[in-house]
Parts: structure tokens; sequence; C-alpha cells
């Protein structure tokens, strides 16, 4: 498989000269930094696979070498002489049909039992394995969320075709079976976790959970007298009674009109009154005005 | 809980792409519990297969045992939590 050059001193941040144990311990340091079950960045697995191919070569001596000696190029003096496997490596070790004595070194140790200190990056001694849970955010418009739909997704140079059902909420996770990261060894991968993520509305303001707030413009006449007037939802126009004597601010409850709560129902939506003045009278309304200026301030002398 | 009806054990152990053995181990360890409601044979939250296999994961390429596994998912669990309040 050809890979792109890496300088596997500069992904350990080691030296070149370092030893056996410097490399190790900045192996272990920052396999723990960029372990994808610890590290949510979009490049910690990269990395964390890197950091697992720089180990490889550079904690063992021969690859080192190679490595050392031919730079971009050591891969292909290693297809003439194969990866050691493990018949290779016991061969290695002594476990050679002419020769009986058993040397357990540290390494083979390490090998064989899956090591104390995570000497096997790419966890091949494990056996198979399910694959890391992933988890994205799913932006959408309250609009979209409470009519459901569909997004592709582009995660990792993949493609992912997402059906969101009608009247997810934010904060919601949607599990996508199989999406996630890739299984070890033949096991099945993890899952793809899309919280979604309510875009803000120019329209309609979040009220915890559940509720909305909608501002909703009345006449000073309607807000004096009372009126029906026509107030927006998030799915469509309703009517509302605003109460004679409404003043701006008061709050108009429509209950269920606001985002959907798990278990089918819906939060409500809070109308608030905000008395609008026409910002042009027709000489009539100024007459009109005039009047109630005069008699307002009879009644108040 | 996932929402998706209890598994078996050897669910958990075939989702998570491990023997049974392995998933016996980290139920000892407390990693997860059997689902309350007792049945003929012992369930599991299917969610229980991706908190073995995460701890799997930490144990082999971390060299930690299985208690610092489980502890270590512990703590992920709660640092979760405690994001989701802020």
């Amino acid at each position: 498989m050809a890979l792109a050059y890496m300088d596997y001193y500069e992904v350990l941040g080691v030296p070149r000269d370092a030893d056996q144990d410097a490399i190790r311990r900045a192996y272990r340091k920052l396999a723990r930094k960029y372990h994808p079950d610890l590290n949510s960045d979009s490049d910690a697995e990269d990395r964390f696979k890197e950091l697992g191919e720089a180990y490889e070569v550079l904690s063992d001596p021969e690859k080192r070498e190679r490595y050392d000696r031919l730079g971009a190029n050591w891969r292909q003096q290693e297809q003439e002489t194969p990866d050691a496997n493990f018949e290779e490596f016991f061969a290695r070790q002594g476990f050679g049909s002419d020769d009986t004595r058993v040397e357990f070194s540290d390494e083979l140790f390490e090998r064989l039992f899956g090591s104390y200190a995570g000497a096997d990056p790419r966890g091949r001694t494990g056996g198979p394995l399910r694959g890391h849970d992933r988890e994205a955010l799913l932006e959408l418009s309250l609009e979209d969320a409470l009519e459901g739909g569909r997004r592709k997704l582009t995660l990792d140079h993949r493609e992912i075709d997402v059906n969101f059902p009608a009247g997810v909420g934010d904060g919601q996770l949607i599990r996508l079976a199989g999406k996630g990261g890739p299984g070890r060894d033949g096991g099945p991968p993890g899952d793809l976790y899309l919280r979604i993520g309510l875009k803000p509305h120019r329209t309609f303001r979040r009220r915890g959970d559940d509720d909305l707030d909608v501002d909703l413009p009345v006449a000073p006449w309607e807000a004096a007298l009372g009126a029906t007037v026509p107030v927006q939802t998030p799915t469509g126009t309703a009517q509302v009674r605003v109460p004679a004597g409404s003043s701006s601010g008061r709050r108009l409850r429509l209950r269920g009109r606001g985002l959907p709560k798990s278990g089918g129902r819906s939060g409500d939506l809070h109308a608030i009154v905000k008395i609008t003045v026409p910002k042009k009278l027709s000489d009539r309304e100024r007459e009109l005005y005039e009047q109630l200026a005069e008699s307002s301030g009879e009644a108040s002398s | 809980m996932s929402g998706e009806e209890p598994v078996e054990l050897t669910v958990v152990a075939r989702r998570a792409g491990v023997r049974i053995a392995l998933v016996r181990r980290y139920l000892e360890f407390g990693l997860f519990e059997p689902h309350p409601e007792p049945a003929d044979a012992p369930r599991y939250d299917p969610l229980s297969a991706a908190r073995v296999a995460r701890a799997e994961r930490l144990r082999r390429d971390l060299g930690l045992n299985y208690a610092g596994a489980v502890l270590v998912c512990e703590l992920l669990d709660r640092i979760r939590e405690l994001e989701a309040r802020q």
C-alpha cells in the first residue's frame, strides 16, 4: 500500500538519536492524548494511526535502521524482505527448529500478551474488535427539524445519507448503526451518533427546551380594545385572542405549538405582545389620535 | 438506555466483535449491568456492546488492565455528563 512519507521522529516528537525508552515514553504519552476514545477532535483518529505506524517502526531496531538509512523509500526495501510476521518473529527470538532456547524478552512478552505497555499499537494480537463510535453535529433549521427530511453528510471522506425524523429536538442524538469507526481484524464498525443542533431562527426564539417565543405585533387600538390577530407559528399561521388592555410584553400562551418533546407532546409557543405604532398616520387617524389625546388629558386632569 | 429492546449477552459479544468470555469479564468488573426487568435469561442494554468495545480498545491500546479500562470509561461518562450540564 502506498503511503505518504511521514517523519516518524517528528510524529513522536523525539530527536533522531532518541533511545528506545524515550521513544516508548513519547508513544505512550501521545497515544493517551490522541486515542479516538479520549479525544473527540476530528483529526485525532488520523494522528493516532500515525503514532501507531511511527512507533511500530521506531520501536523495532531493524525497521528503524532501515528507515534511518532509506528514509521515504524504506518500505520498498521492506517488500523485498516481508514484514516480520509471527513465524519470523519467533524464529528471530530463538523459537526456530534448530534452537530450543526460549528467550522471553520484554518485546516478545508484550507482543504475545497484548502488553502492559500498549506496545502493539494496532492491536493486532487482540483479535476482532468493534470500531469506536463517532459523534458529529447535524445543524438544522427549525422548519427542517419539524418537518424531517434527508441530508448528505461528508465525514472522513465518506458520504453518508441521513434520514432524520420529523420533530427532532436540539441536542437529540440520531444513531446510524455501522457508520462509525472501522472495526479491527474483522470486528464490526462502530456507530455514528448525530447530535442535532438547531440553528437560531429569525422569528422564533427558544425558551428552555421545548418552548418558543415569538413577537406579536399589535396595533394600539387592538391592544386597548382587544382583538383576534394572526400569529406566526412554526407550522403556519394561527389566530390568537389579545385581551383588552394588553400592554407590550404580555405573554399569550399557545399550548402545544412549540417544539416537539419526546413522548409525542409539544412545548408551548409564547406570543409576546409588541404594540406597534404606524409610522405614518392618515389625516383621519391623526384626527382620532388627537381626540384620544384630548379625552385622555381630560380624564387624567 | 438506547430505546432498543434488551438483548442477551451473546448479542452484546457479537456486536462488540469479541468473545463472550471477555464480555463476562467486563460484566464482573461492573462495566455494564443486567437489565432490571427479570426475564428467563438476563438481558442487557444493547449499548453495552459499544461500552465493551471502548473499554477493550483502551485496554489494548494504552496498556491498561481491566479495572483501569472500566475506570476510564466511567470517568469519560462522568465528563460527558458534566459537559452536557453546561
